[in-house]
């Protein structure tokens, strides 16, 4: 947290390659949240790329009142409900129902020991499962998972990204889980 | 407690953010409740997938991308880069100025004011004042000085 004030305060004095380290830092943070938001990997890209535009435009006006990965998470979901906005959907239109395959495909990767899991289609095929299932989530769902479970933020970072009361990011995140459950029902038995 | 209540404790159980007091609840429940037990084996299950999930890679180039429209937006004019933030703003404030200037003016539109009602009538007056005068001049000649002070 330090570095990152001192890099911006490097850069806020006109040193371009403290930028460039905050962005070497940060592009793969941003890049997956953005990914994991708006489910398209040109687009994560893309609206990646404006976050740290408006982190260069808006450096100025950042008063450290919050830690730098705080605003810059900020920026980053604002951004990602703006694009949303724009296009007047609350969940993007792709494909989200499950075919026997991937299914079967997901059971397997449930039942199976972690250190198994090493192949690389094995991992990006259960990427793209995951990223399917949320992609079917509405917006709230999607943003407060992937600040949970992608990013690993605390209930109380999430507050601050989201400006929500503690209580609301224990409903939500306990609302969202429910839904992907409910989408991924195949995977337990009934009860 | 009921089932309800310890299963949004579940959620916050698994990302290690209840009490030591509602942990301990939980537990108990747990040892109890097999249906509740179950919920939570589920849970596990849906973080292990996010677990598993690698991340992914931005494409090539990123930073060499990213530099290249800071460099662009920084040769554009101000008022091009500041323009688009303030497109809504502008077209509200224009739609409301409009509104004003219609409101205040719509009787202008609509309606012919008395008072101008009037000022016709005395226009007219006028014109058959001067008519009399210009009647009386083909006839008698122009008013001498005398006459017009007397008021012919």
């Amino acid at each position: 947290m330090e570095e990152d004030f001192k890099l911006l305060a490097r850069f806020k004095k006109g040193d371009q390659q403290a930028f460039e380290l905050l962005v070497r830092k940060y592009k793969m943070v941003v890049f997956n949240t953005v990914y994991s938001i708006m489910g398209n990997t040109q687009e994560a890209d893309d609206i990646a790329q404006e976050v740290f535009l408006k982190v260069y435009t808006k450096a100025g006006s950042f008063k450290g009142e919050s830690s730098f990965s705080t605003w810059l998470y900020r920026i980053t979901v604002n951004r990602c409900v703006d694009e949303l906005r724009k296009r007047k959907i609350k969940i993007i239109s792709y494909e989200t129902e499950f075919s026997q395959d991937e299914k079967l495909r997901l059971k397997d990767v449930l039942a199976s020991r972690e250190e198994d899991i090493t192949e690389d289609l094995r991992k990006k095929e259960l990427q793209d499962v995951i990223q399917k299932a949320m992609n079917s989530l509405p917006e709230k769902d999607r943003i407060i998972l992937t600040l949970k479970e992608i990013e690993g933020l605390s209930y109380n970072e999430i507050s601050k990204v989201m400006k929500i009361s503690l209580g609301k990011v224990k409903i939500w995140l306990f609302r969202a889980r429910q839904k992907l459950k409910e989408k991924l029902s195949f995977l337990f038995p009934e009860e | 407690m009921s089932c309800k209540e310890f299963r949004l404790l579940l959620s916050a159980y698994l990302d290690q953010e209840i009490t030591e007091d509602e942990e301990e609840k939980l537990l108990k429940h747990l040892q109890a409740c097999s249906g509740c037990a179950r919920e939570l084996e589920y849970l596990k299950q849906i973080k292990r997938l996010f677990l598993l999930k690698e991340k992914k890679e931005p494409e090539e180039f990123f930073e060499t991308r990213l530099f290249a429209r800071i460099k662009d937006k920084e040769r554009q004019p101000i008022w091009q880069v500041y323009l688009p933030a303030f497109k809504k703003s502008i077209l509200v404030v224009l739609i409301s100025f409009l509104l004003i200037v219609g409101f205040l003016n719509y009787k202008k539109f609509f309606y012919q004011r008395p008072t101008e009602v009037v000022s016709d009538l005395l226009i007219e007056t006028r014109l058959e004042e001067n008519f009399e005068e210009e009647i009386l001049a083909i006839y008698y000649g122009p008013p001498s000085i005398e006459e017009r002070r007397l008021g012919r």
